[in-house]
């Protein structure tokens, strides 16, 4: 499995999934910031290194990168590299709470139709709130 | 950007049966280009006349502004070329062999020997006879490249090799497009290899380029819709629709390719089948591919 981790960062990429690699990269750099992993101002690893790490194409890893700054996630400093932005883009919070909603609502008649209750998914949650605010432990990969 | 390989109404028959018909694309200065198809689409004889082993019957080929035929010396110089049969000729051992192919060119990075020979774990004293399949290409790779190229074309460089090999072949490609940008020409049926190589797909399908597409966009503006053949009896209303690619038959169900952002897809598919609810679906390139250029029950319509 070729994965990039770190203290603060995890990214895998799964070729035949049905998000395009640059989006999956994308995502996952935007969760570890979401969920405070990666700190306003940290540095993140340089398209070559990633390339090389996740084996993908350089220019994928410029586009993810591009876009994510485009959408101020992320800034680069010529000649010192790419680091989270310290002014993260602010999002509209009722906008946001909408898109939740209609998650939640997802999620739930997942549920129900599989059989399950609230409890099993508030357990769920609360695995995925731990694996995502706590730093990945090397040698325990998570896929 | 300036392209390095073009292609202007290329042409090729064998023994009277076409293998190309007018094909035209260029492949610009640092690009990656994958080319994909079924067995038999035409993809070698495309590789192989850009490396002047082949005339085209008709069109032209240009490689850095040259006739690869017309300038063979001057073209072969500039490229790196690894076949899918793996010939390596000019030595029994692989020092040998590094040693011969070192004598055809001017220049030869001993860096990217040395690299490259440390990545895969080859000895210099291994016999070329008793290498397996993954080393013979580890080995063509490095013949290939050790003279530092500016178009890599590479045959179906990873087929028939174990997932590890695959791997580790994919692994020095992306080394050397971080360090070298080189341009990338190659052929392959793993969708997945296409996806991490990144860059353009160009699909031939009998002969003819049948897309010409940035893969993200492939990924992203291409939808594949299932339709019942009993709410549009006639594929032709469904080839009509804007930006359809293929209507395929399968079983009792059409399965329309169209192109196009989102939401437009779907307002044009209900507009021409007059009603709502039609599963369209974006898809793996692996299905796209399969949707593009699979067979089909109905003649008429393929």
């Amino acid at each position: 499995m070729h994965i990039y981790i770190t203290r603060s960062m995890f990214i895998v990429v799964n070729p035949g999934a049905e998000l395009s690699i640059y989006r999956q990269i994308m995502r996952q750099i935007v969760e570890a910031i979401a969920s405070a992993r990666l700190q306003a101002g940290e540095k993140l690893p340089s398209h070559r290194e990633l390339s090389e790490q996740l084996v993908v194409a350089p220019l994928t890893i410029k586009k993810a990168y591009d876009e994510l700054e485009a959408l101020g996630y992320i800034e680069t400093q010529r000649g010192r590299g790419t680091f989270v932005s310290e002014k993260l883009p602010k999002v509209d919070k009722s906008d946001q709470l909408d898109k939740i909603e209609a998650a939640a609502r997802q999620l739930l008649s997942l549920a129900y139709l599989g059989g399950f209750q609230l409890p099993d998914i508030i357990k769920i949650l609360k695995d995925l709130d731990r694996e995502l605010t706590t730093a990945p432990v090397r040698g325990k990969e998570r896929v | 950007m300036s392209s390095v390989l073009e292609y202007v109404g290329v042409s090729r028959s064998f023994k009277g049966v076409p293998a190309l018909r007018d094909v035209s694309f260029s492949v610009g200065e640092g690009e990656v280009v994958g080319l994909i198809g079924r067995n038999g689409a035409g993809k070698t004889t495309l590789i192989n006349i850009a490396i002047g082993l082949l005339y085209p019957g008709s069109g032209d080929v240009r490689v850095f502004g040259l006739s690869p035929t017309g300038n063979p010396v001057a073209v072969k110089a500039r490229i790196g070329y690894v076949s899918e049969e793996g010939h390596l000729r000019g030595g029994r051992t692989i020092r040998e062999l590094i040693a011969f192919h070192r004598g055809l060119f001017d220049v030869w990075d001993d860096k990217v020997e040395r690299e490259i020979l440390d990545r895969f774990g080859l000895s210099v004293n291994a016999r070329i006879s008793r290498l397996s399949k993954g080393q013979r290409r580890q080995v063509g790779l490095l013949c290939a490249v050790c003279h530092r190229p500016d178009l890599l074309l590479l045959d179906e460089p990873a087929s028939g090799l174990d997932p590890a090999a695959r791997r580790e072949f994919l692994e020095a490609a992306i080394l050397l497009l971080n360090r070298e940008g080189t341009t990338i020409l190659f052929s392959s049926h793993q969708m997945t290899d296409v996806e991490r190589l990144g860059g353009r797909i160009v699909l031939l399908d009998d002969g003819k380029v049948k897309l010409d597409r940035e893969l993200d966009r492939v990924r992203e503006e291409m939808f594949v819709a299932i339709v019942p053949r009993s709410s549009v009896p006639d594929a032709g209303t469904l080839e009509k629709i804007p930006g359809c690619l293929r209507v395929r038959s399968v079983r009792d169900e059409w399965h329309v390719v169209v192109e196009g952002a989102d939401e437009d897809v779907h307002q044009r598919l209900k507009s021409s089948i007059g009603h709502n609810g039609i599963p369209c679906v974006r898809m793996p390139l692996e299905e796209i591919f399969i949707e593009l250029v699979g067979g089909t029950r109905n003649k008429e319509i393929a």
